[in-house]
């Protein structure tokens, strides 16, 4: 019997008391400790990932001869690269400007044929619905670059190249944007359909069901992708560069600044370029910690549907 | 004045699958039409159609005369009330209540003291006055429910539709809001169209009840009629709770006089329904024979046509206790019958008495039976087929539902094939032509009050 | 192994029994699924044969059976809605007929006809000297594709106009009403809203999107490059030689073949390594952070953000250099005296350490956002298979692994394809960081070790100017993203089970 005793399993409940008796009182210290690594990684990974940033603002104040700087702590601060940045020697102001231009009519364009494209195949049933999304899903799969040379032919002839790019960048990035229409889908999907019906009982046209019902109701989506869409052209500078092709007055932000980094004038405009970059985030940074709310919404619904 | 007439109407989905076959019915001005049946049964898909929340595949439906088939749900003049309420989140209750109205334009716009006179009118006869500033998020389920009711009745319309308006509600508001719907029905006075898959919402609302089933009307008739007088087995079984009983028996002529043959007893059928019989000339045969639980008595001593059973179950109601019982005449398979008895004429003792594994004895009248056409295997097969849709189903399934082995069911399937009743398809088996399963359908029928009769009936509604 | 093992059945195999069913039945299955692939497109192309021979017999019933209006809009688009007050409707179809004749007069004929050409003269020069360009291929080229489109259009709209014209007319004979200028105004508003909405998206996409594709295809069967460059000298069609190229391993190391093969293994390392790393860490820091007890949660995440929101030219920029020959990075270690000035690390110059160091920094760029996302679906997972999980005893880490792993991996496994397809076409990480670098005289034309094919398309674009090759190169990735998406999405367990349902 005694045998008996000591070779049966413990019954459930007694394994749990003897764990809790094995643990004791360290169970809260065991999570403390636990607590305690996990900041110091989250420490870490703050230092590594704000280091760059925190770099880049401490050059900007650099005082330099050449313009160069391979040093974090700079020897002499000042405003100088800032006052260089609006003097009328540097093309900057008129980058700015047109970087702005570009993201306010992107902005605009772009939601707009986004959010049509997104209503349309999520709320009608048309025969042509499926061949146009798997066709638009296949031309997705092509490399945007692989047309710029023809683009830029076309622009040309429309004369919205070299000084006159700012034209030709935003009629280039809205008019094909319908087909990054899979997020804002996403979020209609998730609305119900009942809704467009018990509209359209009350005597709603599908525009006014689009209007009055379903753009209220997502709000969050289309936000975000005003958000995303006024974002994006301020890092936009491949075609940017393409188009714009030598003319400095064409250029956004990101080609003039990429530029100032060339072998020939980094030695000079290095330290430019750090202050440069700081004056353009710090729009895009209060405008996204404004709306961040939104954009963390768009990011996950995107990743489930996707 | 708004009549509905459906006119053979079907209901056709992308792929062929046959959602509504050939739906023929006539509504009345200001007649109160329940649809009621199990879930896919097509009901739902028949309101969305005459709503124009559906094409309609073929057919015809005339609201006031009008054919509407390629009208816009706005242009038919009508309101609805959707399951799940279908109210606008981003709007407060007043405004959504307004909704409808505002989007009214030329001669019927209406001016703002208009819409808040209609608004607040319908408010106070639906009690939620005090509400109307709120979102509908931040209302209960009942309420939202009133809300989409009054949505509906502020719209000027001539038919008031509802799909299954109460069944996200709990019980208790479900039978609250049913008294209600009844109220109300006299102060909105139009036609309605109801939707339902219970069947008490159906007999308590209804004037007519029309009953279907994968696609099919079962039957048209006002709530007595398709309880006394249902007209196939899948009506008496669906209407009514508990269910009817429905067992196989014999019927047989002697002379002048039947009796059924069940459970080794010998059972005079009597009354109206015994001279029914006579006038339809029926001969002996085997029968499905159906008593409703409520119909059925039980004692604790044995006797002339008394069935003996076994209880297996007693579930406690309050007012009444519904005894499931198994009959004792074949220990292998016992058939399972369910009986229902007030608990006013139960004594204490006998209350304590019936518990599980209490031998009792059942019996029923002669006046209270049903009698349907047995279903053939093929009939079952072809049903069950009938129901799956598209999806058809294996020899292996085939021989579950049918109670045969696998092999006897290839053989059943090879020659519903001959027959054409059937395809083969990558080894599963479709049905083919719908009118097939319809026609096989059809055996399955009431002896007395089959649809003929009721076909009869519903054209003299019109 | 390989025979069929019914679904319970498979319930009593463990996980390599399984898997190993599932890869023998996979390949079990290939051939039947490729037979049924061709059975299908031959029956597609079958379909349409019908169809579009019953549309243009119906066509010519409608020429024979037609009234003098039918027969007219044969001829004149438009010309039946004209006679039935369908005046906006006859506009279009006529005002289309019109601009197309008047563009083909001007542009299209001419183009097309030299489309088989593209361009016999480049240039002339005078008995004075003056140049004059004669024949410009790429503008050829272009409006050719541009009027093969037009035509295309042109038959359509016509096929649309003829059919009206039929539909006017057998309404008129049943006596029924015709739909006028204000129900199709109402209707796109309503019934054909789509219309609508569609319109402007899809001519954008038609022009900015499909055109230059089919031109930029056809390119790659040219020799469009520096040495044929209009509007000096013409270029002309040379077949597949192109893609034969891709093939041609005779010329060794520095041939177009081998360089493309390096580079497209280096790309799909990459897509792969990028793609998991910051799959997998995004997912250890969200969870880090959300780990119970963990405060100022807010903060750690908007720390992490921060990069996602700066502008990628600026960082990546900037990071660039920071690890350049000169950077912060090699001054700081200097500083510190823990190498000299002669012996730094040279990071864009090693091949093998760039390589590293862009995925290094891409798990920088790309962990935050795969954090948020994480975050967002963590929060989804219902509470109560925890609970369940719980009191079945599992153990955190089996939690991780029998609860939010295989969520993840369920939920986000569409995400982790587009993910992998966008890390092929990564242009900014690579061109901002590397540039390519470091070029390697061993390949064609000294292309970069770390070129992604994005990227050796764009070099190959502006640099070199050889037009035919980048779209060689194009295709070519098209082809690979192509048929990763195909396998992968067939291997998805959110669509795996369709066939099974029964």
């Amino acid at each position: 019997m005694a045998d008996n005793n000591t070779n049966r399993k413990p019954t459930p409940m007694e394994a749990l008391e003897a764990e809790n008796q094995k643990n004791g009182m360290g169970l809260k210290a065991r999570r403390r400790i636990g607590n305690a690594v996990s900041y110091v990684v989250l420490i870490l990974i703050s230092i590594v990932w704000l280091a760059p940033f925190v770099f880049l603002i401490f050059q900007s104040f650099e005082v330099s001869s050449t313009g160069w700087s391979s040093r974090v702590w700079p020897k002499q601060w000042g405003f100088d690269n800032y006052v260089y940045l609006f003097s009328a020697n540097a093309n900057f102001n008129r980058w700015y400007f047109n970087t702005f231009i570009i993201a306010l009519f992107c902005c605009i364009g772009q939601t707009l044929m986004q959010i049509a494209m997104a209503y349309v195949l999520s709320r009608f049933r048309f025969k042509m619905r499926k061949p146009l999304m798997n066709f638009m899903l296949i031309l997705g799969m092509f490399p945007g670059f692989l047309t710029m040379i023809i683009l830029y032919t076309v622009l040309k002839d429309l004369g919205m190249t070299g000084a006159n790019a700012v034209p030709g960048l935003i009629l280039v990035s809205i008019a094909s944007s319908g087909m990054g229409y899979y997020v804002i889908k996403g979020f209609f999907d998730t609305v119900s359909k009942s809704l467009d019906e018990a509209a359209m009982i009350d005597g709603a046209t599908r525009a006014q069901v689009f209007i009055k019902v379903i753009l209220p109701l997502t709000k969050p989506i289309i936000i975000y992708a005003i958000l995303t869409s006024f974002m994006a052209p301020w890092g936009d500078f491949i075609f940017a560069s393409y188009i714009a092709f030598g003319n400095p007055n064409g250029y956004n932000v990101a080609v003039g600044l990429y530029e100032w980094l060339g072998t020939e004038q980094i030695s000079y405009h290095y330290t430019h370029f750090c202050a440069g970059g700081v004056v353009v985030s710090i729009p895009v940074i209060v405008l996204f910690l404004m709306l961040q709310r939104y954009y963390v919404e768009g990011v996950t619904g995107g990743a489930v549907k996707g | 004045m708004a009549t509905v007439v459906l006119k053979n109407v079907k209901k056709i989905y992308n792929g062929g699958v046959l959602a509504v076959h050939d739906f023929n019915l006539s509504i009345k001005d200001k007649e109160f039409i329940v649809f009621v049946g199990p879930s896919g049964c097509g009901k739902s898909t028949t309101l969305r159609m005459v709503a124009g929340l559906e094409d309609i595949s073929e057919g015809e439906c005339y609201i006031d005369d009008v054919l509407v088939n390629d009208r816009p749900p706005k242009e038919r003049g009508i309101s609805m009330v959707f399951q799940n309420y279908a109210l606008y989140p981003h709007l407060t209750v007043y405004e959504n209540m307004a909704f409808p109205l505002r989007l009214l334009r030329g001669k019927e716009k209406m001016s703002n003291d208009e819409i808040y006179e209609r608004v607040t009118d319908a408010a106070r006869i639906l009690g939620i006055t005090q509400y109307l500033a709120r979102k509908p998020k931040n209302l209960s389920g009942g309420q939202r429910q009133r809300v989409a009711i009054g949505r509906a009745m502020v719209r000027p319309s001539k038919v008031f539709m509802m799909d299954e308006p109460l069944s996200n509600l709990d019980a208790k508001l479900r039978n609250q809001m049913r008294a209600e719907i009844i109220l109300l029905r006299k102060k909105i006075d139009s036609t309605f169209i109801y939707v339902t898959h219970d069947q008490t919402e159906a007999m308590t609302l209804g004037d007519r009840i029309v009953i279907m089933k994968d696609g099919f009307i079962m039957q048209v008739g006002s709530p007595t009629e398709v309880f006394d007088r249902p007209a196939n087995l899948f009506v008496a079984e669906f209407i009514g709770a508990p269910k009817m009983n429905t067992f196989p028996a014999k019927l047989v002529k002697e002379g002048k006089k039947y009796h059924v043959e069940c459970f080794g007893c010998k059972l005079p059928v009597e009354g109206e329904k015994a001279d029914e019989l006579a006038a339809a000339n029926i001969e002996t045969m085997d029968v499905i024979l159906g008593v409703r639980p409520e119909h059925m008595v039980f004692s604790e001593k044995a006797g002339d046509g008394l069935i003996p059973c076994e209880i297996a179950v007693n579930e406690m109601m309050g007012s009444e206790v519904h005894l499931h019982v198994n009959t004792l005449d074949n220990p292998d398979k016992p058939t399972s019958l369910i009986v229902r008895i007030p608990t006013v004429g139960l004594t204490t003792a006998q209350r304590q008495n019936l518990v599980a594994g209490t031998k009792i004895y059942i019996g029923f009248e002669g006046k209270v039976m049903h009698f349907f056409h047995p279903l053939s295997i093929e009939d079952q097969v072809l049903q069950n087929v009938a129901a799956r849709k598209e999806k058809g189903m294996s020899a292996e399934g085939i021989a579950k539902i049918a109670d045969m082995g696998e092999e006897k069911a290839r053989d059943l399937i090879q020659e519903l094939i001959a027959k054409e009743l059937l395809a083969d398809h990558k080894g599963r088996y479709v049905v083919t032509p719908a009118g097939k399963v319809e026609a096989e359908k059809i055996k399955d029928t009431n002896l007395l009050y089959g649809p003929g009769e009721e076909a009869a009936a519903s054209q003299a509604n019109i | 192994m390989a025979k069929n093992v019914s679904a319970i059945e498979m319930l009593g195999l463990n996980r390599f029994q399984r898997f190993g069913y599932n890869f023998l039945n996979f390949f079990r299955l290939l051939p039947g699924r490729i037979a049924n692939l061709f059975v299908k497109i031959g029956l597609f192309f079958k379909n349409l044969g019908i169809k579009t021979g019953e549309y243009f017999r119906n066509l010519v019933v409608g020429f024979k059976e037609g009234t003098w209006q039918t027969r007219l809009t044969y001829l004149v688009m438009g010309f039946s809605n004209f006679t039935h007050k369908q005046i906006a409707r006859g506009i279009l179809f006529a005002g289309f007929e019109v601009a197309f004749i008047i563009y083909m007069i001007l542009v299209g004929g001419k183009n097309l006809s030299m489309l088989g050409s593209l361009g016999v003269v480049a240039r002339q020069i005078d008995d004075f000297g003056v140049v004059t360009y004669v024949d410009n291929s790429f503008r050829i080229l272009l409006y050719g594709v541009l009027t093969l489109f037009f035509i295309a259009a042109l038959v359509y709209t016509w096929s649309l106009s003829v059919k009206q014209a039929i539909t006017n007319q057998k309404l008129d004979e049943e006596n029924k009403k015709i739909k006028t200028d204000k129900d199709d105004l109402h209707a796109l508003v309503d019934r054909d809203f789509y219309k609508t909405l569609l319109a402007l998206p899809a001519i954008g996409i038609l022009v900015f999107t499909v055109i230059p594709i089919v031109f930029m295809i056809l390119v790659s069967f040219t020799n469009f490059d520096k040495d044929h460059n209009p509007p000096i000298n013409l270029f002309s069609w040379v077949g597949g030689s192109n893609y034969g190229e891709l093939f041609n391993f005779t010329a060794g190391g520095a041939s177009f073949s081998a360089t493309f093969g390096e580079i497209l293994l280096w790309t799909l390392i990459w897509a792969f390594f990028a793609t998991f790393s910051n799959y997998f860490l995004g997912m250890l820091v969200a969870l880090l952070i959300n780990k119970k007890g963990i405060k100022l949660k807010k903060v750690w995440r908007t720390i992490l953000v921060l990069t996602v929101t700066i502008p990628q030219f600026i960082s990546l920029l900037y990071v660039s250099k920071m690890f350049g020959e000169n950077g912060i990075v090699n001054q700081t270690l200097i500083d510190w005296g823990w190498i000299t000035i002669n012996n730094k690390i040279y990071f864009w110059k090693d091949p093998n350490l760039a390589k590293v160091t862009v995925i290094l920094i891409n798990i920088w760029i790309g962990v935050p956002y795969l954090m948020l996302m994480v975050t967002g679906i963590l929060m989804n997972i219902p509470a109560d298979l925890y609970e369940s999980a719980k009191i079945d005893g599992a153990s955190p880490v089996q939690q991780y692994f029998k609860i939010t792993l295989p969520y993840m991996l369920f939920v986000t496994g569409p995400y982790l394809l587009t993910s992998f397809t966008g890390n092929i076409n990564n242009f900014n990480v690579i061109y901002l960081l590397s540039g390519g670098g470091p070029s390697d005289i061993n390949l064609f034309k000294a292309a970069g070790k770390t070129n992604l094919l994005i990227t050796w398309l764009y070099t190959t674009t502006v640099s070199d100017n050889n037009y035919a090759l980048a779209a060689v190169i194009g295709v070519m990735v098209f082809i690979v993203v192509a048929l990763i998406s195909l396998i992968v999405y067939n291997l998805l367990p959110s669509n795996r089970n369709e066939e099974d349902l029964a």
